[in-house]
C-alpha cells in the first residue's frame, strides 16, 4: 500500500516539474521575444503571464487534465479525515462501536436466518423435493406419518412426481441411535430403512461403492444383507470411504454389508448413519399402521398447486374406497417448509431482535454525527471562506464518514465473525443446518452497503448546512460552540426518544422470554431429575429378559444406588413415539381413524420408584409378572382421566389392538412431561417388558451420590454379562436441559441483544445531554458565578434528559404491549402482558437512563466557573 | 486588440493543434506562434487554454511528448502526432467538412 502511494508519489511530482519546466520555457522565449520587439523586461514579463491568464491558473487547468487527480484529491481528503478523525477520538470510537455492533449482529443473525431458512436444501433441484403427508380431514392437521398401502397408491395413481420414496427408522421410532456391532467393537449409530427410490429423489451419487439396487430389495424381509453409510461415518470408523465398502456390521441385531458409502455432506433424515433397503408394506392390514416418512421429487415444470391437487383428488378417492381412509387424504408440503417450519418462530424473532437493534444503532449514529456537525459549523465556514467550493466541503465531509464506516464495517464483520461462533455454540444441536452456517457474502456486502448509506447521509446534514451557510454568521459564532439550530436539536431529541422506545420493545420481550424460560424450568414435570444416570444399551432378542434382570439386580446392591430399572424407550426431548389405538374390554371397537389413542411403553418393575413418580392407585409391576402369568398394564392420570372418567380403573381390561391378549389395568400413576415440558402429558399405557418378547431396555438408576460416578460400575456390569453389548451415558439433568434448548437460545440471544438495544439507548442519551453540557458551559458557568447551587444545575442538566427518557418510556412500553402478542407463540404459562417482565424493564431501562444522564449533569455541576469564563 | 477577432469556437482548437503538429513535432510556444501566423490573426486564442489542451490530447493519446533541444538551445517539451492522432485528424476534417458544406448549402439556399 505504502509501495503504492510512493510510486503514485514519484509519479505525480515528475508531472508537476515536467509542467513547470514547459511553462516556464513558455514564458521565457514569449518574454525574449517581446523584448525584442521593444519593450522593458518587467512589462514583458507582465504581458507574457497576462496572455497565459496567470501561470498558476494554467497550471490548475493541466492538472485538472491529469486522470488521476481525483486520486490525488482522494487521499489529501483521507487524510484530512483521519486526522479530523483521531482529532475527535472519543466521537470516532464512540461511533464506530455502535456501527461495528449494529452490522455485527446483523451480518451473524441474518446469515443464521439465511442459512438455516433462506438458502436451498444442498440437493440437486432441491425445489421440486416435496414431503406427501396424511392430511387428516378430522381435525385438518397434517402429519408426516403415512402408511404403507396409502403410499402404494399414491404412487401408483399419480403423474406429477419424478420419484417417491418412503423411509423408516426401525423400531426405536425416532431419531434414536441403534446399537451396531462392528468387526471387533460395539458402538451406536442412526439407521433408516428406505425404499428404492430414496436416493434418486435427492439426486445423489456415491463416493465409493454402489448405492442400493433393485437387487438389495429382492432378498426376504427383515434381512437386509446391503447398506449404504454416510461419508463422515465411514471415515470415523474404517479410516476411509474405500476402507469401508464390504465390510460386515450388524444393526439392531441383523447383519448388514456394507456396499456403498455416500456422497460427503449427505445424511437425511436427521443425521443418517446408515441406510438400509425398505419394502414398504402393502398388506392390507397397514392401511392404518402410519409408520413412514414419505418423500417425493416432482416433475421438472410440474408446480406444487397442481401436484397439490393431484394428490388431494387421489387422497379424496381412496377415502371413498376404503373405510380406514374415512377421515384422511393427501398433502404436500416443500420438503425445506417441512425441516425449518418449526423454527420459523424463533428465527424471525430473533431477525426483529437484531433490526431493531439496526435501528437503534442507526438512530444513534446519526445523533452522533448531527451533534459533531453542530459544533463543526465554525470550522467549516472558515474552510469555505478560505476558498474551499461547497463540493469540495462536502467531498470532504462525505470521505470522512467512508472512512468512518468503513472502519467500522470491517471491525463489524470481524464482530460477526466472532457472533456467529456464539450463536452456533448456544444453538440447539439439532437446529437444522447450523453447522452449515457461515458469514454470507451477499449479507455483509448488503450491511457493509446500508451503514455506508446511513452514514453518509446523516454526515452530509452538516454540508448541506454549509452551503446555505452566511460565512460571516458561522465566523462571529464564538469558539466551537456554535448554538445548533432548533430544528436539529429537535430532530436528534426525537432519535433519543425513538432509541429507548425501541429498547423498552426489546428489553420487555427478552423479559417475557426469561419469565417464560424460568417457569419452564421449574415446571413440575411429574418426576424427579436430578441423580438419574441413564445408560443407553441395546441387548440381542437371545436371552434379553435374564440380561437385564441380572444387570438391574447387581446394579440395586451397589451401595449409593437408591433404585433401579429399565425402560424401552426414553423419550425425554426426542420424538414422541407414535400413539396408537386402544381397545377398553365391554366397549364398542368404533371406527378406524377416530378411535382413541396412547403412547405404549414398555418398563420394568421400579420404574416409577427411580423417577419417583407417584403411584396414585393399585400396585407396580413385580417379579410375579412372568411371560406366564396373566398380563398387566399401568395407565397414568391422563389416561385415568380421559377413558375412564369417574369410574375406576383398576381391573378394567385394555389391549393395543383386536387380536392381542387383553391386558388387565394393576394401577395407575402419575402424568409426566417426556418430550416438552411445554406440553401437557399424553394418556400413556405402561407394559412389563418382562411379559413381552423382552424389549431391550436402557437402564435407569436413582443415586444417593453424583450419578456419573457410577458409570463405571454399570459398564463393568454390562460388560461382564455380555461384552459386546454397547452402552453410553447421560444424566437425566442433561437429557432435561436439552428439552429447553430452543427456549434457552431464544432467551440467550434475544437477552443479548435487548442489551445491546440498552447499552446503545445509554450512548444515545448521553451524547445527547453531554453535547448539551458542552454548548451550555457558558451559560452554566454564569449561572454558578451568580450563585446557582450545584444541584440546580445537576437539575438542569437532567431534567430535559428524564423528559427524553420518560417520553421514550411511555412510546415503548405501548409499543411492547402492541407487540407482544406477536411473542405468544413463544411464551409458556405466561400472558404477553406479564407485569413483572415490564417492571424489570423499566426498571433496567430507568436505572441504565439515570445514569447516562447522571454523568454529564455531573460533569457540568463540576464547571468551574471563573476557568470558563476566563477563556471567552 | 483589434475587435474584429473572433474567439475560436469550442471544441475546435483541439483538431487545430492537431493539424499543426500534422506537419512537424513542435513545443507548446512554437504552436502557439504557428497558431498565430497560419489564422492571420483572425482567431483569438486564449493562450492559457493550449496547454490543458495539449495535456489532454497527450491523455487520449493522440500526441506523444518527449524532451529535446529546441532551436535556442534550450530543452522544450516537443509534441509530434501519434497514428491515432493521424487518425482522429482525419476524422475532424472529414465532419468539419461535411458540416461546413451542409451550412454552405443552408446558405446559399437563402440567397
Amino acid at each position: 500500500m505504502t509501495k503504492l502511494l510512493n510510486l503514485f508519489r514519484r509519479r505525480r511530482d515528475r508531472l508537476e516539474r515536467d509542467l513547470d519546466r514547459e511553462l516556464r520555457y513558455h514564458v521565457e522565449r514569449r518574454v525574449e521575444d517581446m523584448i525584442a520587439d521593444g519593450l522593458s523586461e518587467p512589462e514583458a514579463r507582465r504581458r507574457a503571464s497576462l496572455e497565459l491568464g496567470g501561470v498558476p491558473q494554467v497550471q490548475e487547468a493541466v492538472r485538472d487534465t491529469w486522470i488521476w487527480r481525483w486520486l490525488d484529491v482522494f487521499v489529501r481528503d483521507v487524510r484530512y479525515a483521519l486526522r479530523s478523525l483521531t482529532k475527535s477520538w472519543a466521537f470516532t470510537v464512540g461511533a464506530g462501536a455502535v456501527l461495528a455492533l449494529a452490522i455485527g449482529a446483523t451480518v451473524a443473525i441474518f446469515s443464521v436466518v439465511n442459512t438455516v431458512l433462506l438458502r436451498p436444501l444442498a440437493y440437486p433441484d432441491a425445489d421440486r423435493i416435496a414431503s406427501v403427508e396424511t392430511l387428516w380431514t378430522n381435525t385438518g392437521r397434517a402429519s408426516q406419518a403415512v402408511s404403507g398401502p396409502d403410499f402404494l397408491d399414491w404412487q401408483a395413481r399419480n403423474d406429477v412426481f419424478e420419484k417417491m420414496a418412503v423411509y423408516y427408522s426401525g423400531d426405536t421410532g425416532g431419531t434414536d441411535d441403534a446399537p451396531v456391532i462392528l468387526e471387533d467393537r460395539a458402538t451406536f449409530a442412526n439407521p433408516r430403512y428406505v425404499s428404492a427410490d430414496f436416493f434418486a429423489v435427492f439426486g445423489q451419487t456415491v463416493s465409493a461403492g454402489r448405492l442400493l439396487t433393485a437387487g438389495d430389495y429382492s432378498v426376504a424381509r427383515g434381512a437386509a444383507p446391503a447398506a449404504v453409510v454416510r461419508y463422515q461415518w465411514a471415515v470415523t470408523n474404517f479410516g476411509s470411504a474405500e476402507a469401508a465398502i464390504g465390510k460386515r456390521i450388524t444393526v439392531n441385531g441383523s447383519p448388514l454389508e456394507i456396499v456403498g458409502v455416500a456422497a460427503p455432506g449427505f445424511r437425511y433424515p436427521g443425521v443418517t448413519d446408515l441406510w438400509a433397503p425398505l419394502t414398504p408394506d402393502g398388506g392390507p392390514n397397514h392401511r392404518s399402521n402410519h409408520d413412514y416418512h414419505a418423500v417425493g421429487k416432482l416433475k421438472a415444470g410440474a408446480d406444487l398447486v397442481r401436484a397439490q391437487a393431484q394428490m388431494r383428488t387421489i387422497g379424496d378417492a381412496l377415502a371413498r374406497q376404503y373405510p380406514q381412509n374415512r377421515v384422511k387424504t393427501v398433502s404436500l408440503i416443500p420438503l425445506q417448509e417441512r425441516l425449518t417450519g418449526n423454527l420459523q418462530p424463533t428465527l424471525w424473532a430473533l431477525m426483529g431482535a437484531v433490526g431493531v437493534v439496526w435501528l437503534i444503532g442507526c438512530a444513534n449514529i446519526a445523533n452522533l454525527l448531527l451533534a459533531r456537525a453542530a459544533g463543526r459549523t465554525r470550522e467549516i465556514a472558515l474552510r469555505a471562506a478560505l476558498g474551499a467550493g461547497s463540493g469540495r466541503v462536502m467531498r470532504q465531509l462525505l470521505t470522512e464518514n467512508c472512512v468512518l464506516a468503513g472502519v467500522a464495517g470491517l471491525a463489524g464483520l470481524l464482530l460477526a465473525w466472532m457472533l456467529i461462533q456464539v450463536v452456533v455454540a448456544w444453538a440447539p444441536a439439532d437446529l437444522p443446518r447450523i453447522d452449515e452456517v457461515r458469514m454470507d457474502p451477499t449479507v455483509a456486502l448488503f450491511a457493509l452497503g446500508l451503514s455506508l448509506v446511513s452514514t453518509v447521509i446523516f454526515g452530509l446534514v452538516p454540508a448541506l448546512h454549509a452551503s446555505r451557510l452566511d460565512l460571516s454568521d458561522g465566523l462571529k459564532q464564538s469558539g466551537s460552540k456554535a448554538t445548533a439550530s432548533k430544528a436539529s436539536t429537535r430532530l436528534r431529541s426525537a432519535m433519543v426518544v425513538a432509541e429507548v422506545a425501541l429498547s423498552v420493545i426489546l428489553l420487555a420481550a427478552a423479559g417475557l422470554l426469561l419469565r417464560s424460560f424460568l417457569t419452564l424450568q421449574h415446571v413440575d414435570l411429574g418426576f424427579t431429575t436430578d441423580r438419574v444416570l441413564v445408560a443407553f444399551t441395546e441387548h440381542p432378542l437371545k436371552d434379553r429378559i435374564r440380561f437385564f434382570a441380572d444387570v438391574l439386580d447387581r446394579l440395586r446392591a451397589v451401595p449409593g444406588v437408591h433404585a433401579a430399572s429399565g425402560v424401552a424407550y426414553l423419550g425425554m426431548g426426542r420424538e414422541p413415539r407414535p400413539p396408537r389405538d386402544y381397545f377398553i374390554q365391554g366397549r364398542p371397537e368404533g371406527q378406524p381413524g377416530e378411535r382413541p389413542q396412547a403412547e405404549f411403553h414398555d418398563i420394568t418393575g421400579d420404574y416409577f420408584k427411580t423417577l419417583d413418580i407417584p403411584v396414585l392407585a393399585g400396585r407396580d409391576f413385580a417379579r410375579t409378572d412372568t411371560p406366564e402369568s396373566p398380563r398387566v398394564a399401568i395407565i397414568n392420570e391422563a389416561l385415568a382421566r380421559t377413558a375412564f372418567a369417574g369410574e375406576s380403573s383398576v381391573g378394567q381390561r385394555i389391549r393395543e389392538n383386536p387380536r392381542a391378549p387383553w391386558m388387565e389395568i394393576v394401577g395407575v400413576v402419575g402424568d409426566t412431561r417426556w418430550q416438552d415440558p411445554s406440553q401437557p402429558a399424553p394418556p400413556v399405557v405402561f407394559r412389563a417388558s418382562t411379559q413381552g418378547t423382552g424389549n431391550s431396555l436402557s437402564i435407569l438408576a436413582r443415586t444417593s451420590v453424583d450419578p456419573t460416578s457410577l458409570a463405571s460400575t454399570l459398564r463393568t456390569f454390562l460388560y461382564e454379562a455380555n461384552p459386546t453389548v454397547p452402552v453410553k451415558f447421560e444424566t437425566m439433568e442433561e437429557m432435561f436441559d436439552s428439552t429447553l434448548a430452543y427456549p434457552r437460545f431464544r432467551t440467550q440471544v434475544i437477552g443479548l441483544f435487548a442489551g445491546v438495544a440498552a447499552l446503545l439507548a445509554a450512548v444515545g442519551i448521553f451524547s445527547v445531554l453531554a453535547y448539551l453540557v458542552g454548548q451550555r458551559t457558558r451559560e452554566l458557568a454564569v449561572r454558578r458565578a451568580l450563585g446557582a447551587s450545584a444541584a440546580n444545575v445537576v437539575g438542569l442538566i437532567m431534567g430535559p434528559g428524564l423528559r427524553l427518557v420518560a417520553g421514550g418510556l411511555v412510546l415503548g412500553l405501548a409499543g411492547a404491549l402492541a407487540s407482544a402478542r406477536l411473542l405468544s407463540g413463544l411464551l409458556y404459562e405466561i400472558t404477553p402482558w406479564d407485569v413483572s417482565a415490564y417492571i424489570g424493564t423499566i426498571a433496567v431501562l430507568g436505572s441504565v437512563a439515570l445514569l447516562a444522564t447522571l454523568v454529564p449533569a455531573i460533569r457540568a455541576a463540576t464547571i468551574a466557573p471563573v476557568i470558563v469564563l476566563q477563556q471567552e | 486588440m483589434p475587435p474584429s477577432r473572433f474567439p475560436i469556437p469550442q471544441g475546435t482548437l483541439d483538431m487545430l493543434v492537431l493539424q499543426v503538429l500534422s506537419l512537424e513535432a513542435a513545443h507548446g510556444y512554437a504552436i502557439a506562434q504557428r497558431l498565430q501566423q497560419i489564422s492571420r490573426a483572425a482567431v483569438r486564442i486564449n493562450q492559457g487554454s493550449l496547454y490543458p489542451a495539449l495535456h489532454r490530447l497527450e491523455q487520449k493519446r493522440w500526441l506523444k511528448a518527449e524532451w529535446r533541444q529546441s532551436e535556442t538551445g534550450r530543452e522544450a517539451k516537443f509534441y509530434a502526432l501519434t497514428r491515432a492522432g493521424h487518425q482522429q485528424l482525419a476524422r475532424e476534417k472529414a465532419s468539419w467538412d461535411q458540416l461546413t458544406t451542409a451550412v454552405r448549402l443552408i446558405f446559399n439556399e437563402g440567397a
